[in-house]
Order: structure tokens, then C-alpha cells, then sequence
């Protein structure tokens, strides 16, 4: 005998499986971006772009699944906060997908074969794996209902927030070849959408905070800074 | 009981609709104006209150304040107490051979059980609307409002308006002024449980409790219904009992979750929907039993 | 799955059977109803020839063998009179056990010892309530008089109250307990709730049921035997002998006399006008109450 509201409960499992899934799609695109950015390749680059089309389309699907949801089930209590977590979830996934567009579309305008900064570039790609991590930590925490790794990832974009000054300060001190700089200034912006990535990574954290203590506590993150953040 | 607030200071508690300090009203309403309309209401509290039918132990050791002039709904499965608590309240569990109750209620001061209190004086103090709509088959619309006070063999100076103002205070003067003496029964459901809240509304309780009052009508007139409920709260302190946990959710100001005879949470309507403390009314609100 | 175009066969077999029940049992009810017609064909046959007689509702009976045998109108007026004694009696009381059995006395064992002994009642032959106001009014000449007419109004009215009791209790079932616990909630005593919610809306099914205990009483013959006897002359009272419809048929009947057998079938058509008149007329008052 199913339990009562089976078929809700499976929409429901459904619908976050397909959010969830829209992180899946964000870690590839951000993977070919930074890709795309180290090699300067802008074939990959006009691909992310191209492909931001899926992470929409995810979007659209997932949001019409809530409304529905929303208007024949009447969820309340656990699910309600479920169902309006997965609208912050996948608001943050299409905010993520449009960052990695913006990193993709970087690429060409950074100039064919520019001279590179090692230093710069290396933080870029650790920035870059660091940004990666935390989205599929993202995902894993929200999926398991957990709070620890939630908070763990508070921790995580602390580091991505000290690596983007550190580019800046970089960029700042790089020197006096005319296209180094171009470049180092398109590597602030890169670093800029790789630390946007990071706070919406933080958002999500926030929801899986939320949808198991029905509290919502806004984490440190670049927009608040640890003294005025609410913490524990 | 109202659990003490439990939300620390760092915290927003999402779930409540203004501070956890203020007197709780569902979001629904919006804000009351300060030292607005504020009557003097009276409130009925349960103090481990135990009902039998026979040996069937039915209720066990219910504690519930019920506020004034405010709407607290009563849910939970099929046999979980609720309508015989509320039964209690006006004594008319009495009613059933072999049925008992133990506790104290108290409306404002007045112990309803003490020895010397007349079951029907708390009758006329308490008033009740039932599930089936039951109009007095033999007497006229006019009749059944009045038959309150004929029953009770309360005179009244001027019936006509005390009927008048019964049938506006349920919005069914306009529908029926022109056939006043047609039969109760003629009315659609929906008309004649309002007829019945009027009979009700006639002999000027002070508390009204409902046990499923729209439980046996068509949608638009159940939300008539709960539109009644929420103009009549103004006046009188309601409580309802409910299947229907949507209309719970926005009629009452607060709600109490029963199961099995028991109280297992009792809280702001809005808490108990959004982030229900006990893991028992989770699965119920949430629909994974009941 | 292909779309359905006709319906599955009965088999003839089965067409058969439904035929041979169906044949079966309106033989039965033809049957049954060959006695009634004759009946009623015997009665208006019979009673027809004597009701046109003159002076058969206007006069009373002579006592005479010979000649004119005179009319009924003792008899009927007598049946009358002791019916509505009877009536007065009965009903009030029947009623009132009947609001005791569903109002007040419930499934305790009080009431179930009366509900045993009420249909007990129903099963006694009406010869017996008869011999036991013979017994106890008659004999012992209880009030100066032997035979009396309110003597055995009584007689009918113990035959007609099991009868009121069970249609009453019936009836007082039927009102819904909504009622009584709307009556209740609004803090009516129960007195109230019994004389202003339940009496008035149960009203028409207690008339109903009592029009037919009347109609039953009208037609016993027995308990008058031993009880009232009878009189020629018209009397209104109650405490004399009177003539009543039963009697007349029970005496007329064994006369040699052709005419005054057909006195007696003459008062037999009466009396099944008049109890069909009754039997009608609750009907009516049922029906009436239905359509409102």
C-alpha cells in the first residue's frame, strides 16, 4: 500500500532531482569556461554560450513544476518549505549558468594569444576548481538535508572571496606591457563572476539550512560581511 | 497552551508573519490598528480535561486555552477527540448514555462542571453549530431563529428585531426578508446552516463552537461560511473543529493538532503550517497519514 | 482494446426462468386477491339492498322478530361514541409511552421490559382484553352496572394502545437526533425539547398511526361481547348498555329472517366505509406531510 499523497510526494522528489540535476549542468559549463579561459579558446567559449539555452530551458521546467505543484497539491509545512526552496535553488542555477556565459564571453575579447600572468592565471584556475567544488558540494548538501556541509561551504567561499582580492592586487602590480594589463583586467572580471558563483552557492547553503530548521539565517558572504552577518 | 518562543536572537523566524511577541493574527487579515477594536471577549480554558464513553478512555488530559474573540480549530485524524472536546465545552457529551468527563472547563471564571451550575444556563452561555444543517423542520425561517429564545422561555421585548439583526449578522437577511414565514427546510445547505448560526447568534452566547460546519456543503458556500467565521470572531470566541486542514489554515488564528485523544500540538495557525514543531503533526499537515 | 458494439446475450435458459418467476408470482397475487374481490363483491352484493331501505341510517333497531326491522342508527352512533372514549384514553397514554421509550427510557431495562410486554400485548387476542374488563369491571358491577358502554371503551382502548405505542415509538425514531441535539445546544430542558421540537415534527406520522388504531378498534367485535352487550334503543350513555356495529352484525347474522340478515350486511358495508374512510384519511394526512 503506497503511502497517501504518493503521487505528490514522487512529483515532488521529481522536481528536486531536476534542480538539483540544473547544478550538474552549471559544474560542465563552468568546467568549459575555465577551460576556455586557460587556453583561450574560443570555439569552447561560443559552445558555453550556445549552451546556456539548456540551463534556461532547466529553469523554465523547473519553475512551471513549482507553480503547478503549488496551485494542485497545496504543500504545507516540510514540503512548503521544500517547494520554495527549489525556487531560491534554481534561480540560483540560472544566476550560475549566465556567470559562466559571462566568463565564456571574456574569453575572446581578452585577445588572441595575449601575454599571460602566471601568477594571476594560477589563481584564476584555483579559484576556478575551488568555484567547482563548491557547487557540487552545493548540491550534495542540499540532496543529503545537510547542515554541517552547508555550513562547511560558508568556510569554502571565504577562501574564493580572499582569492578574488588577491587577483585584484595582482592585476594591480602586474607592470607595464599594455596587453598584460588588458588581459589582467579581463582576469578581474573573470575572478568577479568566479566569486558570484561562490555566493550562490552560499544561497543555496542558506536554503538547505532552512528547509531543515524552517529558520533562515543569512551566512557571511561578500554582501554581508562576518560582523553584520547573523550567524549561529 | 501557546509554546514559549523558542527562536533565539540572531534568528528571523520566517514562519511567523510579524514579530513572536506580538498577539498572534494569521497573515491574512493584516495588521489591526493599536488599541483598535479590541472587545472585551471571554475565553474558555481546558485543564486536564478527560472524557469517557464508558471504559473508552477518549480524552486524555487535554490542556487548551482557547483566546477571546479569536478562531482556534481543532484537527487531527478521525477518532482523535476533537469533537468530543468540543462536546465538553458545552456539556453535551452529557448527552450520550454512559458517557463521563473529568477536569476542569472554565469559561472566564466559571467552572462549567461545578455541582451547582445548570447544564442548560452554560447551554444558552456556549453555542453550537453542527456538521448537517438542522433547522427545525416545522417552524418557519422566522421561527427557527426564534426558537432559541422559545425554547429556553426567554421573553423578548422586541423579537422581530433581534430575529432582523440575527438573520444581517449572517448574511442572510437580504435572501430572506421577503419569505420570513416560508419553511426553514426550503433554504439550499448552505442557507440554512447560516439559518442555523443565526438561531445561534439569537440567544447571544458568548462563545460559538462548530463542529464541521462545513463539512456538508459545496465549496462556495463553505467559503461563505469562513468569511461568517471571521466577521463573527468580532464578537464571539469561536471554536471550530475541522477535517479540512486548508480551511483550518485560513480561518483560524490558532490551531491544535489531536491524535489519538491527545493534544500534540497547539500553536499559531501559520507555525503549524509552515514549520510544525512535532514530527507528528508534520506527517499529518503534510498528508503521509491521517 | 476494440470499441464495444452490442450488448452480451442472455441466454435462453435464463429468459425462461425470469419467465416461469415472474408467471409464478402473479398467480400468487391473483390468488390472494380472489378472496378480497369476492369479499368485497359479497359485501356490496348484500349491504347494497339494505342500505337502500329507508330509514336505515335514521332509525333504530325495533328488537322485533317480526316486522320492521328498523335501521342502525343506534349502532353506528354507538360504535362512535365508544370509539372516541376508547381514543381518549388511548392515544394520550400511547403516546406518552411511547416519548418515555425513545426520549427518556432508551435501551435501559425499564423500557425494554415495557417494549416486551407492549408487543406481547399486540399478539393478544382481543377476546381476552374482553374477559378481563368482564372479570374485573363486569362482574363485580364496578361503578352500579354490569354492562356499560365506558366499560368497554376501555376494553378497546387496552387493544389500541400496544398498537399506539409501536406506531408512536416508530414514528418518535424517525425524527432526527439533529433535533434534539440542536434543541439541546441552544439550552432547552428536555421537556421542552420533547414538546416543541420532537411532538410537532413527528405530529403527522403519531395522527397517521393513531387513525389506524382507531380503524382496528372500530372493527372488534369480541371485547364489546362481554363488555358492553348491547340495546336497541339509541342511548348516549356511557354508563348503560349501548348498540355498536359488531354486535349488531354478530346477532343479525344467525336471524332466519332474510331482512334482518341483510341488516347485517347492510351494517358490515357500513363499517368497512367507515374504517376505509379512517384508513383514507390518514393516508391524506401522510401524504400531505410528505409533500411539505
Amino acid at each position: 500500500m503506497h503511502e497517501t499523497r504518493h503521487q505528490f510526494h514522487e512529483s515532488l522528489r521529481a522536481l528536486e532531482a531536476q534542480a538539483l540535476d540544473g547544478l550538474e549542468l552549471v559544474i560542465q559549463q563552468l568546467d568549459r569556461a575555465l577551460e576556455s579561459i586557460s587556453y583561450q579558446d574560443v570555439e569552447l567559449a561560443g559552445m558555453v554560450v550556445a549552451d546556456d539555452d539548456r540551463i534556461d530551458g532547466r529553469y523554465l521546467e523547473v519553475h512551471q513544476g513549482i507553480l503547478s505543484l503549488l496551485a494542485r497539491q497545496a504543500p504545507v509545512a516540510g514540503d512548503l518549505r521544500i517547494v520554495a526552496a527549489l525556487l531560491h535553488v534554481i534561480r540560483c542555477v540560472e544566476r550560475m549558468g549566465d556567470q559562466c556565459v559571462n566568463i565564456a564571453k571574456l574569453v575572446p575579447l581578452s585577445g588572441y594569444e595575449a601575454p599571460k600572468d602566471k601568477d594571476i592565471l594560477d589563481a584564476i584556475e584555483r579559484m576556478g576548481r575551488l568555484a567547482r567544488s563548491q557547487v557540487s558540494q552545493a548540491k550534495q548538501a542540499f540532496a543529503g538535508r545537510n547542515t554541517e556541509l552547508a555550513q562547511d561551504l560558508v568556510r569554502q567561499d571565504t577562501e574564493i572571496n580572499r582569492l578574488n582580492r588577491e587577483i585584484f592586487r595582482r592585476a594591480v602590480e602586474v607592470g607595464d606591457n599594455l596587453d598584460m594589463r588588458e588581459w589582467a583586467m579581463f582576469m578581474i572580471l573573470v575572478a568577479r563572476c568566479l566569486e558570484r558563483i561562490g555566493d550562490n552557492t552560499v544561497d543555496i547553503a542558506e536554503q538547505t539550512v532552512f528547509v531543515v530548521t524552517g529558520l533562515f539565517r543569512e551566512f557571511a558572504d561578500a554582501s554581508t560581511p562576518p560582523e553584520t552577518a547573523r550567524t549561529t | 497552551m501557546i509554546p514559549p518562543d523558542t527562536t533565539s536572537k540572531g534568528q528571523t523566524d520566517m514562519s511567523t508573519a510579524g514579530s513572536p511577541s506580538e498577539r498572534s493574527q494569521t497573515a491574512r487579515e493584516g495588521a489591526k490598528p493599536a488599541g483598535g477594536a479590541e472587545k472585551a471577549g471571554h475565553a474558555v480554558k481546558l485543564k486536564d480535561l478527560n472524557a469517557y464513553y464508558g471504559a473508552e478512555h477518549a480524552i486524555k488530559n487535554v490542556t487548551i486555552d482557547f483566546p477571546a474573540n479569536e478562531v482556534t480549530a481543532l484537527i487531527g485524524p478521525s477518532g482523535s477527540g476533537k469533537s468530543t472536546v468540543v462536546r465538553c465545552i458545552n456539556r453535551m457529551h452529557e448527552e450520550i448514555p454512559g458517557a463521563r468527563a473529568e477536569g476542569s472547563v472554565k469559561l472566564d471564571e466559571l467552572d462549567i462542571y461545578a455541582q451547582d451550575v445548570d447544564v442548560t444556563a452554560v447551554r444558552r452561555l456556549i453555542g453550537m453549530v453542527f456538521q448537517k444543517p438542522n433547522p427545525f423542520p416545522t417552524m418557519s425561517i422566522f421561527d427557527n431563529v426564534a426558537a432559541g429564545l422559545r425554547l429556553t422561555g426567554t421573553k423578548s421585548s422586541n423579537l422581530k428585531d433581534l430575529v432582523h439583526h440575527s438573520l444581517q449578522a449572517v448574511g442572510l437577511w437580504d435572501e430572506v426578508k421577503d419569505r420570513l414565514s416560508s419553511p426553514g427546510i426550503g433554504l439550499s445547505g448552505g442557507q440554512q446552516q447560516r439559518l442555523c448560526i443565526a438561531r445561534t447568534v439569537a440567544i447571544e452566547p458568548e462563545v460559538i463552537l462548530m463542529d464541521e460546519p462545513a463539512s456538508a456543503l459545496d465549496p462556495i458556500s463553505t467559503l461563505k461560511i469562513e468569511e461568517l467565521i471571521d466577521e463573527l470572531k468580532e464578537r464571539y470566541t469561536i471554536v471550530i473543529v475541522t477535517h479540512n486542514m486548508q480551511q483550518a489554515a485560513r480561518v483560524a488564528n490558532s490551531t491544535v493538532f489531536m491524535l489519538e485523544g491527545e493534544v500534540i500540538e497547539h500553536d499559531e495557525t501559520n507555525k503549524i503550517f509552515t514549520n510544525p514543531s512535532d514530527e507528528r503533526t508534520e506527517r499529518y499537515v503534510t498528508g503521509k497519514f491521517g | 482494446m476494440s470499441a464495444i458494439t452490442t450488448a452480451p446475450r442472455i441466454s435462453a435458459r435464463r429468459r425462461r426462468t425470469d419467465k416461469v418467476m415472474r408467471g409464478g408470482l402473479l398467480a400468487a397475487t391473483i390468488i390472494a386477491l380472489i378472496p378480497l374481490i369476492l369479499i368485497i363483491y359479497y359485501l356490496l352484493h348484500k349491504g347494497l339492498s339494505a342500505w337502500t331501505t329507508s330509514g336505515f341510517f335514521t332509525t333504530d333497531p325495533t328488537g322485533s322478530f317480526f316486522g320492521n326491522p328498523g335501521g342502525i342508527r343506534s349502532a353506528i352512533l354507538g360504535s362512535l361514541e365508544i370509539i372516541a372514549l376508547a381514543t381518549l384514553i388511548s392515544i394520550p397514554i400511547g403516546i406518552g409511552v411511547g416519548l418515555y421509550l425513545t426520549e427518556y427510557g432508551k435501551d435501559g431495562w425499564f423500557a425494554n421490559v415495557v417494549r416486551y410486554f407492549v408487543d406481547v400485548m399486540t399478539g393478544v387476542p382481543s377476546i381476552m382484553f374482553g374477559l378481563f374488563i368482564y372479570i374485573v369491571l363486569v362482574t363485580s358491577r364496578f361503578g352500579g352496572t354490569g354492562f356499560a358502554a365506558w366499560k368497554g371503551a376501555v376494553a378497546i382502548s387496552l387493544l389500541m394502545l400496544p398498537i399506539v405505542i409501536r406506531s408512536a415509538e416508530v414514528v418518535l425514531l424517525l425524527v432526527p437526533s439533529s433535533l434534539r441535539e440542536a434543541a439541546l445546544a441552544l439550552g432547552a430542558p428536555r421537556w421542552r425539547v420533547v414538546f416543541q421540537v420532537v411532538l410537532p415534527t413527528s405530529a403527522s406520522g403519531l395522527i397517521t398511526g393513531s387513525l389506524l388504531a382507531i380503524a382496528r378498534g372500530m372493527g372488534e367485535t369480541a371485547p364489546l361481547l362481554f363488555t358492553v352487550s348491547t340495546a336497541f334503543g339509541l342511548t348516549f350513555s356511557l354508563g348503560q348498555q349501548m348498540n355498536t356495529m359488531p354486535f349488531l352484525i354478530y346477532t343479525d347474522i344467525t336471524s332466519p329472517r332474510t331482512a334482518i340478515q341483510n341488516i347485517a350486511w347492510g351494517t358490515a358495508l357500513t363499517l368497512v366505509v367507515i374504517v376505509l374512510l379512517f384508513n383514507l384519511f390518514a393516508r391524506l394526512i401522510a401524504s400531505r406531510s410528505r409533500m411539505a
